[in-house]
């Protein structure tokens, strides 16, 4: 009796002290798992994403992962640039809670991104989604990514405006929304100055180191800026 | 008389032989001196530092140390081997040492200012074990540092600003621990979120994103015909 109690004790005590020292984060878990259900991956490149052995970190050795310390699943970065990888941008980075850094850039994703993006990675410092198919606008929610020092969305299909309130972003150093579809007035950003390269090939931007903005207002022989296609 | 000059010349060659050899032992073994007084300031109940032998001529063949083609300490590798003690003020004169991983261990008392020359040092783990002190402002002298993870000890005090001249610092996890201040935001830090500094209670970390700011309005499009 007595050492059936003792076992069962020890057994407690062995969860109680494993559960402690583990950090695994059964979230960041879910959200790798969810980026590999949602987007195809023609080429087999996640072969490497096995989630069917789970020990401590383990999804640390997975191919574009890198985790704040390597024996914790806890996930830094993810950089899956140029690997064919087809769907719509991953709503399941929401559970990625220690995210700093994202390149998906050089893939065939497609669709528009979340208006929520401040929700699903708000902590991110360097995201860069270049050169894929995302369509639709910018949403102005990447402004409440305070901690975004990179941001690149060139070579995409993005309409519209850019947002304001990107202008908000003081830690800006690179950002590129180069060979869109966007048009109007740029976002005024402060300190950081993005060249007239940041803004080239979209039909019709203007202000900040392009030319400026035309008052809808002028009512005169019509200067025009930009394509007229 | 004749034999003086060649009994000197052997003479001085057996001397200088023997400088030689003095000063190549020696370099060896300043290194395995250190290490060793990192062995006798620890407890080790797992006997990880079992061949930690200084009799041998340098510490390449230990075990949990790894020497570059020079024969000089560029890891050591401790992590989660149940240590208890401190560390060593000796361990700043592994000048070669690119990676210090002693994480996961039981280790108390401070961090060494002597860490600070390391100047190859590429990662410093010392992460979930019982570190009190400061985070000594040398450590911003570890220009090639790419990870520093400090996390989960006890240290207290103000973050360096010295840290933010590290421009190769890709990492930095100080959670957990009893830091106060202000965090710097310019330099290196500019990468570094809330994250890096998450559970110390009287640190003030840059403010969390805002709820989204309503929409301005529309501004003017240019005019196309």
């Amino acid at each position: 009796m007595m050492t059936r109690i003792w076992m069962i004790l020890s057994l407690c005590l062995w969860i109680f002290i494993t559960s402690y020292r583990s950090n695994a984060v059964q979230s960041d878990i879910d959200c790798l798992r969810s980026i590999k259900q949602s987007l195809q991956d023609p080429e087999n490149l996640l072969s490497s994403w096995d989630f069917s052995n789970s020990t401590e970190g383990f999804i640390c050795r997975f191919t574009g992962v890198e985790c704040w310390h390597p024996d914790e699943s806890r996930v830094l970065n993810i950089y899956l640039s140029d690997m064919g990888l087809k769907g719509q941008f991953p709503l399941g980075l929401k559970n990625c809670t220690s995210l700093t850094g994202l390149d998906l850039s050089s893939n065939k994703l497609e669709g528009s991104l979340p208006a929520n993006m401040s929700d699903i990675v708000g902590y991110i410092t360097s995201l860069d989604l270049s050169s894929n198919n995302f369509v639709g606008e910018i949403p102005g929610t990447i402004g409440n990514c305070s901690f975004l020092n990179v941001l690149r969305l060139n070579n995409n299909h993005f309409t519209g405006q850019i947002p304001g309130q990107l202008g908000a972003l003081k830690r800006m150093k690179e950002f590129s929304v180069a060979n869109n579809g966007l048009t109007g007035q740029v976002p005024f950003f402060g300190n950081f100055t993005p060249s007239a390269s940041s803004y080239a090939g979209n039909p019709g931007l203007c202000g900040g180191p392009l030319s400026p903005c035309e008052d809808t207002k002028k009512n005169n022989s019509g200067l025009i800026i930009g394509n007229t296609l | 008389m004749d034999r003086m000059p060649s009994q000197i010349s052997t003479f001085s060659l057996l001397l200088f032989i023997l400088v030689l050899y003095n000063f190549s032992t020696v370099d060896g073994n300043a290194e395995g001196d250190a290490l060793f007084a990192l062995k006798t300031r620890l407890t080790d109940p797992n006997n990880v530092l079992q061949s930690w032998d200084p009799t041998l001529i340098n510490p390449c063949m230990w075990l949990h140390v790894t020497c570059n083609f020079q024969n000089s300490v560029s890891r050591v590798d401790l992590g989660n081997a149940n240590l208890n003690g401190q560390l060593v003020p000796e361990l700043g004169q592994l000048v070669n040492l690119q990676y210090l991983e002693i994480f996961g261990n039981n280790i108390s008392g401070i961090i060494p200012e002597e860490l600070g020359n390391l100047t190859s040092l590429v990662s410093l783990d010392l992460y979930e074990n019982q570190l009190q002190g400061h985070i000594p402002k040398t450590l911003g002298k570890l220009q090639k540092l790419r990870y520093l993870r400090l996390n989960n000890n006890a240290l207290r005090g103000t973050i360096p600003y010295s840290l933010t001249t590290i421009t190769t610092l890709q990492v930095l996890d100080l959670s957990n621990n009893h830091l106060r201040g202000y965090v710097p935001v310019n330099g290196s830090f500019s990468h570094f979120t809330p994250i890096s500094f998450a559970n110390n209670p009287k640190l003030i970390v840059p403010a969390l994103p805002q709820a989204p700011a309503p929409a301005p309005a529309p501004a003017p499009a240019p005019l196309v015909s």
